[in-house]
């Protein structure tokens, strides 16, 4: 035993001193003081000259940045006692960041016995094997109510042990759950919260609820297509939200046209919908709309928008290759895996082989590394470009080694591997190695890419099949089970993280294929469930009680518009009768595309864009994009006038058209009362606006 | 939510009423308070401007920090600022630098939330921007858009979930280009202001049958603010730069900025409360020379970001000084984050949001002066650090609102409009 000890243990008594491990016994007391947060010495460039790794995940750097750096300034062996690293922080030496430290506490007490006992890391510092919150996810009965959060680690050395005191309780909407740094979370809003424990590496997130009412609801009659449904009622039940009612035939028709097709359903569909009595007939709709020509189309345009697809500057064949390229993989419905796996490591001429062009989209490693992990593993990694990610596992290595993987290519026309490229990794001034992220490093002299396809798209890949399904998700309901679908991490837990794990399970099951989870997805009752809200469910848009009603994409907009009125748009130089959505490039020049808010995809397309608003009133009340389609004389409206139809029979049409259905008795007696008060002359112009009202409408600019 | 208040977010009045019930009253202020500022200009500088050079000199730091271009005296004795904001001096003493701001996010989507709407960026939530929430507490129904701007508005002017309403109007066009108009403020041909009032009202039945008491997509104040719009003859002038005299539009410099700023200055003057004029390319992690100064290679007269936006402010700032009404104006020039102290190895300065600088004019403020220090190179707030949680707690007290207002979410929930800011007690008079 060192004298050191030895002093110890006669000024201590007989209390037996184990070692104070610097990993896992020192770094968690500092991680709790907040003395390596981002806003501190965590930071990329650390605070006041003294620099710790971010959340404490390099303990060799923080030893030495701690002990070695400046001649050992910071402590003081002799006098443990008066080390700057514990003057600091308690107080007694004037320190920015302020008291963090009680200095009769225990972390003090830790600190001073670490640096009394040698200041040492071991050169095999304990581990830690398992860490656990109890309870785990729990509901709670009423507002106020407590929940006692326990930590408890259990490291390869020992028992396990409470670690409460050490773990850092953050909640995420801390108006909803308050909690405190011994784990006393006190929940104040009803629904369903999430604290983040933080300990070490681990990273949990605890999810507290406390139901919407308090008197229980019975979902269990509730009919069930799939197993959609008994997880999306068993939420619904925990959370005592009843549900609406199925949507009627009209607007499960124009949804599921628009959500699968991009377009409205033409009046003979919608009678021929309407007449059918068989109980089959939903499911049918869906498969026959699922196996069109209009699926492809419109899903390729969905494609396109995931992966950005755009221009080089002055040159447009490769965006077309690829446009080719991602319609073939519909078209021939090619497993979602081996498209992505085509897709990075594609080589060779991107005019003529199109996937080749996918590496093009992003113009340097760095970027290729940001665009992969967003649309392929719904994973922010930009944030790990200066520091391990702080709110999950990602560390510089992983993003920098790979942006590695891709730091070889060559981007031009022909893109081919070339033989020298590095990305240095700032954290250690050498290339980075090659690494497929959180897993294993790679040889830095091959072609990692094959490697990095291949763990991306094994069917155990944790992120790969959600973040498609929750993407898939996402354009039939409105909104992902997790928020922003972007943003996959452990700390942003899903709203049904088992639904979610079984649809994933699911899509690798059956051969990562789209159309499969799309069909299920569109055949559960609560895709089909009404958009009209109960008072008691109508705040509800994460747990789909109702359907949530939704913007329509502008391209979407803009041809429904055509459409209807009969007056399609020109877009830039493309062939007349071109559809919105079958644009190539999305800067095709159109007043009316760029009106109604389309995605440039400079950027992700999922984020609202700024459209909406007034400018955009202003265009839709003296603009040309409404009024020059409904006053062309070769407009559908122009047309009927012109053939002598009734005013009954022209706002039927248009009735069936933009919305799908027939007018109620109400909107009948509405429109015959105004009419009739209308002098002949004078009919065109109210023709004109009553379709102008229709066009302007909520319901006609929603799908619902 | 079960316990539904009466005022639930789903009922909306239309047709004739021009106030939504709901959550906006609730968010109404009843009296504004003695605040002297009615409106403000927010001169956004986008990309993250350099502290070192424009307002944050270091003439006395090494080499590789000073950076290419010289410190000059102001008006205000013993302050010197950049020698490319000639102009800007001359007026120093009606300005307030604050060069002690500091933040923790150096991205540029993260930094840019948290100065737009003082608050760093949530999963939970999506803030509203400061315009967003100065007009959501204002109300008032005016006949131009109370929040605005010019030329555009990026994804962070937004209006988070005080919804779509609260939206910025974005001019989207060019007010430095001779065929500036904003589009379709005029009749569509044909279409009188009966027809355009008959259309409203059938848009508005139809809604009404459709709704059965649930959410909008489309806000009916866009629609109201849009037809209001329309409808009047003082909104196109507003709108019309050549009603300024040649010579003031000169002063502000030609470019876009410049005439931005003019055609702020003309909002506000007709009772805007907020408007961002957004100036965009301050990113500048290379070549600091060529795009702060030159704009273009070879360009023998700076033409460059600095040199223009020296011309704009000082402008907007002498001219609101000149029409009497600096005072009600609060002015800001402002970016997400300051600039590497060390210049690298690109001739520029990359993302650096431990210290940079922020200057505000009008609004009652006391001018002429400096507001925390940053230290001997530029890195680290040396005294009194400011976050951009503070810097807007102390733009809506200047403009009459209490940090401690608190807003409604859609679903009820109650969100105060800055949190934990501390008001900078040395700008207020």
């Amino acid at each position: 035993m060192s004298p050191q000890i030895l002093l110890l243990l006669s000024v201590v008594g007989a209390e037996p001193v184990r070692p104070v491990d610097f990993d896992t016994e020192v770094v968690p007391v500092l991680t709790k003081a907040g003395c390596n947060a981002g806003s501190c010495h965590g930071a990329a460039a650390g605070r006041g000259g003294f620099h710790l790794s971010l959340f404490g995940s390099d303990a060799a750097a923080d030893r030495e940045a701690i002990v070695e750096e400046l001649e050992g300034r910071r402590t003081n062996l002799a006098r443990p006692s008066e080390s700057l690293v514990l003057t600091k922080p308690t107080g007694i030496l004037k320190h920015g960041g302020g008291e963090r430290l009680d200095m009769d506490g225990e972390g003090a007490k830790r600190l001073l016995d670490w640096i009394t006992l040698g200041a040492s890391r071991s050169a095999k510092p304990r581990r830690l094997t398992s860490f656990e919150i109890q309870p785990g996810n729990t509901i709670v009965k009423k507002l106020g109510d407590e929940v006692a959060l326990v930590a408890t680690a259990r490291f390869d050395d020992g028992p396990a042990e409470n670690v409460t005191a050490w773990t850092v309780f953050t909640s995420t909407d801390t108006s909803a759950v308050e909690v405190t740094g011994n784990g006393k979370a006190t929940i104040r809003r009803r629904g369903q919260h999430v604290v983040i424990a933080r300990f070490l590496d681990r990273v949990v997130p605890i999810r507290l609820t406390l139901p919407f009412a308090d008197m229980a609801i019975d979902l269990a009659k509730e009919p069930r297509a799939n197993f959609i449904d008994n997880e999306i009622l068993k939420t619904l039940e925990v959370l005592s939200i009843p549900v609406s009612s199925r949507a009627d035939d009209a607007a499960f028709l124009r949804r599921i046209r628009l959500d699968l097709t991009g377009r409205l359903p033409t009046p003979e569909e919608v009678t021929l919908f309407l007449k059918d009595s068989s109980n089959e007939k939903r499911t049918k709709r869906i498969d026959e709309l699922l196996a069109s020509g209009e699926f492809v189309e419109y899903w390729t345009f969905k494609l396109a928008n995931l992966v950005r697809n755009r221009p080089q500057p002055a040159e447009v064949e490769g965006m077309r290759a690829f446009h080719g390229w991602l319609r073939d993989s519909l078209k021939n419905s090619t497993p979602f895996d081996k498209f992505a796996r085509d897709a990075l490591t594609a080589l060779g001429d991107s005019h003529t082989d199109g996937a080749a062009y996918f590496s093009r989209l992003s113009g340097d490693a760095r970027s290729q590394a940001e665009h992969v992990s967003e649309v392929f593993l719904g994973v922010r990694l930009q944030c790990a470009n200066c520091h391990n990610h702080p709110l999950d596992r990602w560390s510089q290595d992983d993003y920098h080694g790979l942006a590695a993987i891709f730091a070889k290519l060559e981007r031009g026309r022909v893109v081919k591997v070339g033989i020298r490229g590095a990305i240095t990794n700032p954290r250690s001034g050498d290339p980075a190695v090659p690494r497929i992220p959180g897993t294993k490093f790679l040889d830095a002299s091959g072609d990692g890419r094959p490697a990095f396809a291949a763990w991306l798209t094994a069917a155990d890949n944790p992120f790969f099949a959600r973040a498609i399904v929750n993407r898939l998700w996402k354009a039939m309901f409105g909104t992902g089970m997790v928020e922003p679908v972007d943003d996959l991490r452990e700390t942003n837990p899903a709203t049904h993280p088992e639904l979610l794990g079984r649809l994933a399970a699911d899509f690798v099951k059956h051969g990562f294929n789209i159309r499969h989870t799309l069909r299920l997805i569109s055949a559960s009752n609560a895709y089909g469930r009404s958009a009209d809200s109960l008072p008691a469910n109508k705040d509800d848009e994460r747990f789909y009680s109702h359907a949530n009603r939704r913007p329509l994409d502008a391209a979407v907009l803009a041809d429904a518009l055509a459409d209807v009125t009969g007056i399609a748009d020109k877009f830039g130089e493309e062939p007349a009768g071109t559809r919105a959505i079958s644009l190539i490039n999305p800067l095709t020049p159109s007043r009316t595309l760029d009106v109604l808010g389309r995605c440039s995809r400079q950027a992700s397309c999922e984020s609202g864009a700024m459209n909406g608003g007034v400018a955009a009133m202003l265009h839709r009340l003296n603009g040309e994009l409404i009024n020059r389609k409904i006053e062309s004389k070769e407009g559908r409206l122009h047309r009927m006038i012109a053939a002598g139809k009734s005013t009954e029979e022209i706002l039927a049409e248009f009735y069936i058209r933009a919305l799908g259905r027939s007018l109620t008795d109400a909107e009948l007696q509405y429109w015959k009362s105004h009419a009739e008060k209308v002098k002949n002359e004078d009919r065109t112009t109210f023709l004109e606006d009553s379709v102008w009202g229709i066009l302007n409408s909520r319901e006609f600019w929603s799908n619902h | 939510m079960i316990q539904s208040s009466v005022l639930s977010r789903r009922t909306f009045v239309r047709a004739g009423s021009l106030v939504a019930l709901g959550l906006s009253l609730q968010n109404r202020v009843q009296a504004q308070g003695k605040s002297k500022a009615k409106s403000c200009i927010l001169i956004w500088l986008d990309g993250g401007p350099s502290h070192l050079e424009t307002f944050d000199l270091k003439p006395d730091a090494p080499a590789e920090v000073r950076g290419p271009f010289e410190a000059i005296q102001t008006k205000v004795t013993g302050t010197h600022i950049c020698e490319l904001l000639p102009n800007t001096a001359k007026i120093a003493d009606k300005i307030a630098l604050v060069r002690s701001m500091t933040s923790p996010l150096g991205e540029h989507g993260l930094a840019n939330h948290y100065l737009l709407t003082g608050y760093k960026p949530s999963p939970v939530l999506q803030y509203p921007s400061l315009g967003s929430v100065v007009t959501e507490v204002r109300g008032g129904t005016q006949t131009l858009p109370p929040y605005t701007a010019i030329p555009d508005a990026s994804t962070y002017m937004g209006a988070g979930y005080l919804g779509q309403a609260r939206q910025p109007f974005a001019l989207g066009g060019d007010p430095a280009k001779p065929d500036f108009k904003v589009r379709d403020l005029d009749f569509y041909p044909g279409v009188t202001s009966g027809r355009l009032e008959r259309r409203r009202e059938f848009v508005g039945q139809l809604d009404r049958f459709h709704e059965k008491g649930d959410s909008a997509m489309i806000s009916d104040r866009a629609f109201e603010q849009a037809f209001r719009m329309v409808t009047s003859p003082e909104a196109k002038h507003a709108f019309d730069l050549n009603d300024e005299k040649p010579a003031t539009r000169g002063n502000y410099g030609p470019r876009t900025v410049g005439q931005s700023c003019l055609l702020a200055r003309r909002l506000v003057e007709r009772g805007v409360s907020f408007v961002t004029v957004n100036n965009p390319g301050w990113d500048t992690h290379g070549d600091l020379v060529l795009r702060l100064k030159e704009g273009y290679a070879g360009a023998k007269v700076g033409e460059g970001l600095i040199p223009t936006f020296d011309l704009a402010f000082a402008a907007l700032v002498s001219d609101l000084s000149d029409r009497g009404m600096l005072d009600e104006t609060l002015v800001i020039a402002m970016g997400e984050f300051g600039r590497t102290p060390k210049v690298n190895t690109q001739k520029g300065r990359d993302h650096w949001p431990r210290a940079f600088s922020v200057a505000l004019a009008g609004g009652g403020i006391r001018g002429g002066q400096v507001i925390g220090a940053s230290d001997r190179v530029g890195e680290s707030p040396a005294d009194r650090p400011v976050t951009p949680g503070d810097l807007a707690a102390t733009i809506f007290t200047i403009l009459g609102l209490k940090p401690s207002h608190e807003l409604h979410t859609s679903d009820g929930r109650p969100v105060a409009v800055n949190q934990g800011g501390e008001v900078i007690k040395e700008l207020l008079a």
